[in-house]
């Protein structure tokens, strides 16, 4: 269990993606995987072991909705839709992202003659 | 973030776990059905694909659980499946199993049923709205005070002198009238039993007078019709109304709706009923009983005129010397109990000074503002006996939780290596620790439910042995949420303390030792201590309870062989009251020489007398005396107790007299005026004198009764068993100047009280069918009812010493038993090189007999204390008695040393090739 810190990073970026991927339509669990690496052009990994237990865990905080209805292949499967609460954490996770990745950028920019 | 969207999937997740699982299992097997289908589409063939896409998910079952988990079932999962596990272990040792939920049964059992008792006797409030805020009024006054005739209970004063409850009705009235500081004062008072009468049918009930402010101070609001108001308690007589009890209202009309209006009549003297008291109420007397009828004041001088009355004195409502009435009330809002209790005691002052202006120069009494929610709380002389009790209970349970400790700290030694797999697979340590006190805690819940169980049957016990066998129980256990809350809250405190230290153990665990054989590695040291001392102190608790249960129950029987001056033996009693109406003062004499001939005539009847008071009952009748030659009013005790009988009282009794001659047929109403003394009152007023044919004073000074001493008596006890004789002196009840208002008949007869009571009831009924028969009981019965108490501690405390005894064998065989296992190896060794098994034996017996020894004498120690609280309830033994302590440390001895038996002949049976290949 010593190796946890890293997953709960992971987790809170899979949590964003996931909700932002939810916001541009209901999806049914593989169609957000199928999505995620759409729009990221294959270059993010997503363990699909841990999409499950996320797609629960944001169920459980309301962000996003799970109802069962039918797949393109005429097939049983559950859709998320994002909640009002889940716009409203989107928002706020996805500000709170670009403000940090502006911070980390700008430092990494940094040259040696500006410090 | 939602509280609801949490609330429900995590309700979701409990409640429908099993629909829940279906569907994860669906989703996931449509994400695989399909990546499957993608990857197939992009050519990789059927097989292939399913593989890699279930490969990618992974196991399935562990989605579930991160799932279950993510709506925060996990917790209650870990529990289900520790109590699972916990039941599992439980089941695969059920000795060990039925051995530790037995114990605390019986530990937590014994403890729900004294606290029920106790929370009755000791809390119980009076069932009024804010009971907590009424005032009793109490009164304290030097020996020597001013208020001098008193009809109530009156205790010691703590500070000297004595203090009381009772005051005069023109007092009470005059407080009542200046009263600023109190809302309410209301006043009440037991009248004790009366007659009522209903359609033709007379028995006795109990009746409480009350104030016209009553039920309003109270603020009891009466279920049906109203309460006794300010006008049914105006002028004497003017208010012909009664409210029955909730209790009489079923018992006697069977819940009829239409009661109030009816017309009953109480000694005689019709009543209309206006209201029925709400159930649960009990008066403002007492928490514990019910009356059955409430009048108001204004009707004592119509329906109990006689009461207490000095013949030819003022009606109890005028009389200004006799103290009687009880007061409450609650205090105004805004004003001190201080400050209350300085007006009404200023208030006090001037009542007696203009109400008993003779005895103004005597010491005044000093008002007391009281704690009154549970009125006058005659139980009170229980307080102590019942902490008593408590305590005892207290160390039973403890002793339980002691063996369950014990078997815990042993099991967690067994399981030490399963411990160690755990933590080695991964638990976390607070896991195991969680799994050993989820076990633990199953367990004291269980003893605790069974104990509880077990207090529920058990429940009247307590109840029964207070009450005599021919009135009903006082009261009737109450199992309520206190009992409930109580008994939970041993159960856990039982399994957290005492299931702690043998978790912690297992916890502590380090994997290195614990996958190594366990028994040899685990601690041993610290696990021996531990077990010996937690015998050592089953065995002190034990030698406590068994040297208690032992001083008592000779209490007992030192007081049921005590001495009595009499014979108690066939002799049935019963009383008559008749109405005071019907049968105003000395009228009553004729009747009661109709009954004493009509019972003396029947067939099997050797005997019959009767007397005022009957014998330990714990009622004496006390009067001045006055020996012949010598004035009234001077100082030292000038009184003694005394008793109206029938003619052949000492015959009937049993009772020789030693000089002179008894009651016999030349006194009667006509000849002068006789008395019998006894030895008592012959040595202490008449030393070195023959009191033969002299006389002596009694009664009011005004009119003074003045018998000729005709005989002398041998001692009798008369109140109590334990009391020794006191000077008594004896007059024929036709002597009484006002009569003897109700008596009770003492019939000698070799038959059973079930076949003559019919007789006796018809022959009273067939003089007069107005007149009750009351409390047929034979003497025994009535001295066993005198000594309820101590057959209870002596009924109590030795099934506390029972239960003590078994559970510190239990203890003691446990220690023994894991002690021997953990040291096979070493003994295989010891008779390997060639010990005897006699010496095996006598090792491990000396060991027990070590931690007996030290049990013991610690006990003893505890038992000498704990003598400082009981002496008082003791009779005719010390609390240090020796024999007792010899006798409870030889049963202990020979019980451990009996329980230690077993594991010791086993030890020294080990065969050393077994014991050395254990290893």
């Amino acid at each position: 269990m010593a190796n946890e810190t890293p997953l709960d990073l992971l987790q809170g970026t899979l949590d964003m993606l996931v909700l932002k991927a939810v916001s541009l339509g209901p999806l049914h669990g593989y169609g957000v995987l199928l999505r995620i690496q759409q729009i990221s052009q294959n270059r993010l990994e997503i363990q699909q072991g841990s999409l499950y237990p996320a797609l629960y865990r944001l169920e459980h905080e309301g962000w996003i909705a799970g109802e069962w209805g039918q797949s393109e292949n005429k097939r049983r499967a559950r859709f998320y839709r994002l909640t009002a609460a889940g716009r409203r954490r989107l928002d706020a996770e996805a500000k709170k992202w670009n403000q940090f990745a502006d911070v980390i950028a700008g430092i990494l920019r940094t040259a040696p003659e500006e410090v | 973030m939602s509280a609801r969207s949490r609330f429900s999937t995590w309700w979701r997740a409990l409640t429908r776990g099993r629909e829940m699982d279906a569907h994860v299992d669906e989703e996931l097997r449509f994400h695989i059905e399909s990546y499957a289908d993608d990857l197939m589409q992009s050519g990789v063939p059927r097989e292939e694909a399913m593989r890699r896409a279930r490969a990618e998910i992974g196991s399935i079952a562990a989605r579930k659980e991160e799932i279950r988990a993510a709506w925060g079932a996990r917790l209650l999962d870990q529990l289900s499946g520790d109590l699972r596990y916990g039941a599992r272990m439980l089941a695969r040792s059920p000795g060990f199993a039925a051995i530790a939920i037995g114990s605390l049964a019986l530990g937590i059992g014994v403890n729900t049923v004294i606290f029920t008792a106790a929370q009755h006797m000791l809390f119980d409030r009076l069932v009024v709205p804010h009971a907590d805020q009424l005032r009793l009024l109490w009164w304290t006054q030097p020996d020597d005070g001013a208020i001098e005739d008193l009809w109530g209970e009156h205790d010691p004063d703590p500070s000297g002198g004595h203090r009381s409850t009772s005051f005069s009705y023109p007092v009470y009235e005059q407080l009542r009238d200046t009263n600023r500081a109190m809302e309410e004062l209301f006043a009440f008072k037991r009248l004790g039993r009366q007659t009522f009468s209903l359609e033709g049918q007379s028995e006795a009930v109990q009746v409480e007078m009350v104030s016209g402010n009553y039920f309003r101070g109270l603020g009891v609001r009466t279920q049906a019709g109203r309460g006794i108001e300010d006008s049914d308690d105006a002028a004497p007589g003017s208010g012909p109304v009664a409210v029955i009890s909730d209790n009489f209202w079923r018992s006697r009309f069977a819940s009829a709706p239409n009661v109030v209006g009816r017309t009953i009549r109480v000694n005689t003297i019709p009543l209309t009923i206006v209201g029925v008291a709400p159930a649960g109420f009990t008066g403002a007397y007492s928490a514990q009983s019910v009356p059955d009828i409430f009048l108001p004041f204004s009707m004592q001088p119509v329906v109990a005129p006689e009461a207490e009355r000095p013949s030819g004195g003022p009606s109890l409502l005028t009389n200004t010397d006799l103290w009687w009435v009880m007061v409450m009330g609650r205090v105004r809002p805004g004003t001190s109990d201080q400050s209350a209790e300085a007006a009404l005691n200023a208030a006090l002052n001037a009542a007696v000074r203009t109400t008993m202006p003779a005895n103004a120069a005597k010491p005044a009494p000093r008002l007391l503002l009281l704690d009154g929610s549970r009125g006058q709380n005659p139980s009170a002389s229980l307080t102590q006996p019942m902490y008593v009790l408590m305590g005892l209970a207290g160390f039973v349970l403890l002793l339980a939780c002691a063996n369950l400790a014990n078997l815990l700290l042993a099991r967690a030694g067994a399981r030490a290596r399963e411990a160690s797999v755990r933590v080695a697979l991964g638990a976390s340590r607070g896991r195991v620790l969680c799994q050993m006190m989820t076990e633990s805690l199953m367990l004291s819940m269980l003893g605790g439910g069974a104990g509880v169980l077990l207090a529920y049957t058990v429940r009247n016990a307590v109840p029964h042995l207070l009450s005599s066998s021919w009135t009903p129980p006082a009261f009737s256990a109450r199992f309520d949420w206190r009992v409930l809350t109580f008994s939970v809250a041993i159960s856990i405190a039982t399994g957290v303390v005492f299931g702690l230290a043998p978790a912690w153990e297992s916890a502590r665990i380090e994997v290195g030792t614990g996958m190594k054989d366990a028994s040899r590695t685990f601690s041993p040291r610290r696990r021996g201590l531990a077990g010996k001392s937690l015998v050592v102190v089953q065995v002190a608790l034990s030698m406590l309870l068994v040297v208690g249960a032992g001083l008592f129950v000779q209490t007992l029987s030192r007081l049921s062989h005590e001495r009595l001056g009499f014979n108690p033996d066939h002799l049935i009693l019963f009383g008559v009251e008749p109405p005071q109406t019907r049968y105003p003062g000395v009228a009553a004499n004729p009747l009661y020489a109709r009954i004493e001939a009509r019972l003396a005539a029947v067939p099997g009847v050797r005997a019959v007398t009767l007397t005022d008071i009957p014998l330990i009952s714990g009622s004496v009748s006390m009067h001045t005396f006055i020996p012949e030659g010598e004035q009234r009013k001077r100082q030292g005790n000038r009184s003694a107790l005394s008793n109206y009988t029938g003619r052949t009282f000492f015959s009937t009794y049993g009772i020789p007299i030693v000089a002179g001659r008894g009651f016999d047929d030349t006194d009667t109403e006509a000849s002068g005026k006789v008395a019998v003394i006894n030895e008592s009152l012959a040595r202490k007023f008449f030393p070195h004198q023959n009191p033969i044919a002299k006389t002596f004073e009694t009664g009011p000074s005004d009119h003074p009764l003045k018998p000729l001493i005709v005989g002398v008596c041998g001692d009798a006890k008369y109140d109590s068993v334990r009391k020794p004789p006191e000077p008594t002196y004896y007059l024929p009840y036709w002597e009484a100047q006002k009569g003897v208002a109700g008596v009770t008949f003492a019939v000698s007869t070799r038959m059973e009280t079930a076949a003559i009571e019919p007789s006796l009831r018809k022959i009273v009924a067939e003089i007069d069918g107005s007149v009750p028969v009351l409390d047929v009981r034979t003497q025994n019965e009535q001295i066993g009812a005198k000594m309820q108490h101590e057959r209870i501690f002596a009924d109590l405390t030795a099934s506390f010493g029972i239960l003590a005894l078994v559970l510190a064998s239990i203890g003691m065989y446990g220690l023994m038993a894991y002690a021997v296992s953990r040291r096979t190896n070493e003994i295989g060794i010891r008779m390997a090189l060639g010990a005897q098994p006699g010496l095996v034996l006598r090792m491990i017996l000396g060991e027990a007999s070590w931690l007996t020894g030290i049990g013991v004498a610690a006990g003893a120690g505890a038992a000498l204390g704990m003598g400082r609280l009981i002496g008082s309830m003791l009779y005719g033994l010390k609390p240090w008695d020796p024999y007792t302590f010899f006798i409870a440390a030889a049963l202990l001895s020979v019980v451990a040393m009996g329980a230690s038996c077993a594991p010791a002949w086993r030890a020294a049976h080990i065969s050393p090739m077994r014991a050395l290949r254990h290893e």
